[in-house]
């Protein structure tokens, strides 16, 4: 898995490229835990490229929110396609996010 | 064994050797080339110094013969004048054997036709006769038709003087004139004999300082000397040659009596075997002077300083040799102390002793080396010992983990056998570390049966423990007065609260009133079950999408309801069915999964089970499961 960051007006864009499994799933934690640690308030997950996301993967998107969401700021999701979207909406998740179909949306709403 | 200091030694004992061998040769061409020399010289100088020694003894019997001619042209000629003349020359002249003035026919004294005065030697005295006659007609004579024909002093060729005398000798003989009306007129010839005795003994003194010989050759070819005495006057060069079969001899020949100065090597003469021939002439009797040098000879000096040479090398070679064993052998001794250790080690025993370090060299630092590998061995040994059991600890603990967790799970089938209503029955098969799937099903009242399937994230011993608090929690809280969705949320708060490791739990959870069929469920973002009416293709259950267990405080969930019919069965799993892998790393998925559904219609519970869990098999083709496979089906009977 490659994550890519993209500093955006109003927040950071973290592009995700790959597999988002038990062995990845800390790399993505640790690098929102960064963005986060350096005062970004808006973070936009970009799946995209995502291939695949496991339950680790969803647990770690769920520790990083609960982490920015304390320090008061929003996270969202664009680019949801395939099986992550599926995933995204049988576990819920999707209701629990604002999910957008562009980085662009996400940031201008 | 062929060890270093064998092969050390070999190399630089065969390398010398060649090095010597090479030093030794050139040694023997340049010594030899420059003896050869040497002896060219000294043959040479011989030969031509012998040619000298001879030739002057010889001129100045030449010049005393000339003089004597002169002073006898016009003067009155006595018997006596004659007789004091030759008694004169002998004693004046050493080498000269004998003396004669001989006269023409009648040129003595009218009445005598032969006359010739000849003093010689004979016994250390001085003789004095007159000779000539019928039995000595000397006219006919070389030493006297010779020089009378050619006018000029001739020495004639050796021979023996029969009647004169008598003796070997060669004659040096000069005509003499008076004057008779204006004209030379040649009134006889004077000569000198000389002993070619004396000539060979001359050069037999020679042959007794040198390792070879001289011989000499006389106009013709003929041997004047020659140390083989049978050859003397018997022989030429030529027919000596070709007794020998000897070409190159006949050639030496021709060369010589030509006047030549001159070296020839000749190979295999009698008694000397390969020589060298040199040859200088004595240019007044046109005769020659050879000298012979046995090769073998020659070169005996040469192989002399060779063999001195080579018995150094050898005794050089021989300390060299002993030199490079005992230093190969000591350098190499700690090695092979350090072998027989690594050896030792390599056995297993890690506390073989290694030698001590006496030396700062390569081996010296091989040897420590092996000290502190063997040392990190040990440690690395211990090390590993105690993480192997630490790991076998933690291994056996995690399967205990996975028995409790296994256990806590109904496993008897059939479950209810007094109930006709239904037909219950489950399935889970661990991937290899501890998951965290579970099921459950269990009566609240006597006619609601409730039963679940659930999903904890991740894996381990968190997720064990996830687990079987999701289950305890639900169980408890099942209440025969609560919708499932209530129960989900209760469960929800419980599982939320201070969840800071974000932990959460899929669930379906449903309940059957096995008197009408009504099924009660509600989903936490579980993946939606198929249910398999009876003569109908399988369906899903469609999905809520609300949020799984665990997540966030505060969710409500909602309750489904619909009705099955007798024979209807509804199909629950985990995402291990629809995401097992095959070594392609293609996944099941939800389409193969709902295709095999739909041929079991009519089957049991179990049997649908076992069905899927065939074509899963058969699937994966036993790659490594990654993930719990869970299935729970339900099959109503009606009551």
């Amino acid at each position: 898995m490659e994550i890519t960051y993209d500093k955006r007006e109003g927040g950071m864009r973290i592009e995700v490229n790959g597999r988002m499994d038990a062995i990845t799933a800390s790399t993505f934690e640790d690098a929102c835990g960064k963005v986060i640690d350096e005062g970004e308030k808006m973070l936009v997950v970009d799946c995209t490229l995502l291939e695949y996301i496991s339950s680790a993967g969803l647990r770690s998107i769920l520790i990083a929110a609960k982490k920015l969401k304390a320090a008061g700021g929003t996270m969202c999701f664009c680019g949801l396609s395939g099986m992550v979207e599926e995933v995204f909406q049988v576990s819920g998740m999707g209701s629990m996010f604002s999910v957008t179909t562009t980085a662009d949306e996400a940031f201008h709403s | 064994m062929q060890g270093i200091a064998f092969r050390l030694a070999t190399l630089t004992l065969l390398f010398s050797s060649l090095i010597f061998a090479g030093i030794v040769g050139y040694n023997y061409m340049v010594s030899r080339d420059i003896i050869v020399e040497l002896a060219e010289e000294r043959g040479m100088l011989l030969a031509e110094s012998t040619a000298e020694r001879i030739s002057s003894s010889l001129n100045s019997v030449q010049k005393v013969v000339e003089s004597i001619s002169f002073s006898l042209e016009d003067s009155s000629i006595t018997r006596d004048l004659l007789g004091r003349l030759g008694r004169r020359v002998l004693s004046g002249n050493s080498e000269i054997f004998g003396t004669a003035i001989a006269f023409e026919p009648f040129g003595f004294s009218s009445d005598r036709e032969y006359y010739t005065s000849y003093t010689y030697r004979s016994q250390n005295r001085l003789t004095h006769t007159i000779l000539g006659g019928a039995d000595y007609q000397y006219f006919y004579m070389d030493w006297y038709q010779l020089p009378k024909e050619f006018e000029q002093p001739i020495w004639t060729e050796p021979y023996y003087d029969e009647g004169g005398g008598n003796q070997l000798m060669a004659t040096f003989s000069v005509p003499f004139y008076r004057k008779q009306a204006g004209h030379q007129v040649l009134r006889g010839v004077v000569t000198a004999d000389i002993s070619i005795a004396r000539i060979q003994k001359l050069i037999s003194e020679i042959n007794a300082n040198e390792s070879g010989y001289v011989f000499m050759l006389s106009r013709y070819g003929t041997f004047i000397a020659h140390p083989d005495s049978e050859l003397v006057m018997n022989e030429t060069i030529f027919t000596s040659a070709e007794s020998l079969e000897h070409p190159l001899l006949t050639s030496v020949g021709r060369r010589m009596i030509g006047g030549e100065i001159g070296v020839e090597e000749v190979s295999d003469l009698p008694v000397i075997g390969d020589s060298f021939i040199y040859f200088s002439p004595l240019p007044d009797q046109q005769w020659s002077i050879g000298v012979v040098f046995p090769k073998k000879e020659m070169l005996a000096d040469v192989a002399g300083l060779n063999k001195e040479v080579a018995a150094m090398g050898g005794f050089g070679f021989f300390a060299l040799a002993l030199l490079i064993t005992y230093i190969t052998t000591k350098t190499t001794h700690p090695l092979r102390n350090l072998t027989a250790s690594a050896n030792h080690m390599a056995s297993g025993d890690l506390d073989a002793q290694l030698p001590e370090v006496t030396s700062c060299d390569e081996v010296g630092e091989l040897t420590a080396a092996f000290r502190t590998m063997q040392d990190s061995l040990k440690q690395h040994i211990a090390d590993l010992t105690q993480t192997t059991a630490a790991k076998e600890r933690i291994e056996s603990e995690l399967r205990i983990a996975h028995e409790i967790q296994m256990s806590i799970l109904p496993k008897l089938f059939p479950a209810f056998p007094e109930r006709s209503e239904f037909d219950v029955y489950a399935f889970i098969e661990s991937a290899r570390e501890v998951g965290g799937d579970l099921y459950d099903f269990f009566f609240v009242d006597d006619d609601r049966f409730y039963f679940l399937v659930g999903d904890v994230s991740g894996k381990g011993v968190p997720a064990a423990f996830f687990m079987a608090m999701t289950k305890t929690l639900l169980k408890v809280v099942a209440e025969p007065g609560l919708d499932p969705g209530d129960v989900l949320s209760k469960v929800n708060e419980d599982l939320a609260e201070d969840n800071d490791s974000c932990m959460f739990v899929t669930l379906f959870l449903a309940v059957i009133d096995v008197n009408t069929g009504e099924v009660r469920y509600a989903n936490a973002g579980h993946n939606p079950p198929l249910i398999l009416p009876k003569g109908e293709p399988a369906q899903w259950v469609p999905p809520e999408n609300e949020l799984m267990a665990g997540v966030m405080e505060g969710m409500q969930y909602t309750t489904r309801s619909m009705t099955m019919r007798p024979g209807d069965t509804i199909f629950i799993y985990t995402d291990g069915v629809t995401e097992a892998m095959n070594d392609k790393n293609e996944l099941y998925s939800e389409d193969r999964l709902i295709e095999i559904m739909n041929d079991c219609g009519g089957l049991s519970a179990q049997e649908i089970v076992d069905t899927v869990e065939r074509s899963l098999k058969g699937f994966t083709g036993g790659a490594e499961q990654s993930d719990d496979i869970t299935i729970l089906t339900l099959q109503y009977l009606g009551k």
